[in-house]
């Protein structure tokens, strides 16, 4: 059975991938190298992470407003994640979202959604699919 | 959200694709946020500047601006930049990185912004209490909004440049009386003294408070630097706008308290260099005229130790009305840096491995953003770490 989790649509499109989920706010600037897209914040759950690619599920940003740009920067480089899932949408990522075009969700329960899932987010619906769960 | 007819033939791309994108943010954010309309805003000030911070793509998306003829409808200024053209000798950066900045400067100018090139926009003009801003730069936005009460939500780098492009912002979030008000009591027990202090109280409470207003009970008649500094750390951990002190104990809030030992562990955590720093950095946020003087006070007939550097960075409006402690200042073999500073320059190409710092928001990206080691340290304990004995 497919699980769907029904937010509030942020930015319209539709993007399927594996999760990426961290229980902590994360700030763009300082927090995520803008050259390889490897989260960088001393002791964040996802320490060490790419966001390339990823279904990228956190609570919300925090940290510098020039986050919008990274997040910008990341998705111009092909190295940013292909859909963004928020509890809380904060205008830094929203803004950063927008720009650079990336589907977006905000208040969904981001703790029902495993690490490693396949999901798949419409930012115009405002919906989040749990296709499957993490194998093995 | 409402808009006038002018505003939707912006958003369906009349006046072209840069002011309908910067149209489209707005709307976006007013939408998401609840706001009923645009607003007209004073001015406008944008981060994203320097290109070791923001990189090729934002580049990309300037100029995108620009080549459709995006000039700003409001007073705006910008952040700082990667370097100091009157400084090119202490910070002998590759000619690439500094043709690269060159370019996002003169990006900026084309759309007719001011190139202030600072994060302390206030002390060069100080914003009017109540009057609706457009301001990026989480450090000044804090500012803004507690200590010199004019209204403005904590814009992004692209937000704030939408509303310099269009002259407006959705009325959502600080512009609205109930939002600013107090959510949180924070009791600070230990009697706070400096920068440094501040700052660690900052970086303490942003992270265990997310988003919710504090108002600070137990201050002691903060500066406005002091207060700077606190914002500043604050809006680093945490997304808070606004902070209040002092003002009425409001009954029922949820309380929290700060105990001196608290504060000891965000220094001990923030301070990760071993050894003797190389640089001593003060300006972060960038200095007041104020505190220039007290650094050139505490200076005076003092000599640099022969391996290090002490960079203080402030604005060339401000430096320009330091003149005489610069002069304190440079004798005694220190910089005043103007346009840029340590966090946002290009630190380790410059030869800068341990940083001391008084600043607790340096202390707080450096390591990342710089990968180097840093030391916090109260302004005094800097310049004698600086300075021979």
């Amino acid at each position: 059975m497919i699980v769907e989790l029904r937010g509030r649509p942020v930015v319209a499109g539709k993007a399927r991938g594996v999760a990426l989920v961290s229980k902590r706010p994360l700030s763009f600037l300082g927090g995520v190298d803008p050259e390889s897209g490897v989260i960088t914040e001393r002791g964040h759950d996802v320490e060490g992470r790419s966001l390339r690619g990823v279904v990228f599920c956190f609570p919300h940003g925090h940290g510098s407003t020039v986050g919008s740009y990274v997040l910008y920067s990341l998705a111009k480089r092909g190295l940013g994640p292909r859909a963004i899932v928020n509890v809380e949408a904060d205008p830094v990522v929203v803004v950063g979202a927008v720009i650079a075009g990336i589907p977006m969700v905000d208040q969904i329960d981001i703790n029902l959604i495993k690490d490693g899932a396949l999901v798949e987010v419409d930012g115009s619906e405002g919906t989040v699919k749990i296709i499957m769960e993490k194998q093995g | 959200m409402y808009l006038t007819k002018e505003e939707e033939r912006i958003l369906e791309g009349e006046k072209g694709w840069a002011y309908q994108t910067a149209m489209k943010v707005l709307v976006k954010l007013g939408d998401l946020f609840g706001a009923t309309r645009l607003i007209p805003v004073k001015s406008a000030h944008i981060s994203g500047v320097s290109y070791k911070t923001i990189g090729d793509a934002a580049t990309e998306f300037l100029e995108e601006i620009v080549k459709a003829g995006g000039v700003v409808q409001v007073k705006s200024t910008i952040n700082p930049a990667g370097f100091d053209p009157e400084h090119l000798k202490e910070m002998p950066i590759p000619e690439e990185y500094r043709a690269k900045q060159t370019r996002i400067l003169n990006l900026y100018k084309r759309m007719k912004i001011e190139p202030a090139l600072t994060c302390t926009p206030y002390y060069i003009q100080r914003p009017e209490a109540g009057s609706h801003l457009a301001w990026a730069e989480s450090s000044a936005v804090v500012y803004a909004n507690s200590v010199l009460k004019a209204w403005t939500n904590r814009e992004g780098g692209p937000s704030a440049l939408a509303s310099a492009l269009i002259g407006k912002t959705p009325n959502y979030g600080m512009h609205r009386a109930e939002n600013r008000q107090a959510e949180v009591l924070v009791r600070v027990e230990p009697e706070l003294k400096g920068e440094t202090e501040y700052g660690a109280l900052g970086i303490y409470v942003g992270k265990i408070l997310g988003g919710k207003v504090p108002n600070f009970i137990g201050l002691r008649g903060p500066t406005e630097s002091e207060l700077k500094h606190l914002g500043a750390a604050l809006a680093s951990t945490g997304m808070t706008p606004i902070f209040h002190h002092g003002a009425g104990h409001e009954e029922g809030l949820e309380e929290v308290t700060v105990e001196e030992a608290d504060l000891k562990g965000v220094v001990e955590e923030l301070s990760t260099a071993s050894g003797e720093p190389d640089m001593v950095f003060i300006g972060c946020p960038h200095c007041s005229l104020g505190e220039i003087e007290r650094i050139a006070r505490l200076m005076r007939g003092r000599k640099l130790k022969d391996d290090i550097k002490l960079w203080v960075c402030t604005s060339r409006y401000v430096r320009d009305k330091a003149r005489v402690h610069v002069k304190v200042i440079e004798a005694a073999g220190g910089h005043v840096i103007c346009d840029t500073c340590a966090v946002v320059t290009w630190l380790r190409e410059i030869g800068v491995e341990r940083l001391m710092t008084n600043s607790a928001k340096t202390a707080y990206y450096a390591p990342v953003l710089n990968k180097v080691g840093v030391a916090l340290a109260p302004t005094s304990k800097c310049i004698d770490a600086a300075c021979k004995p």
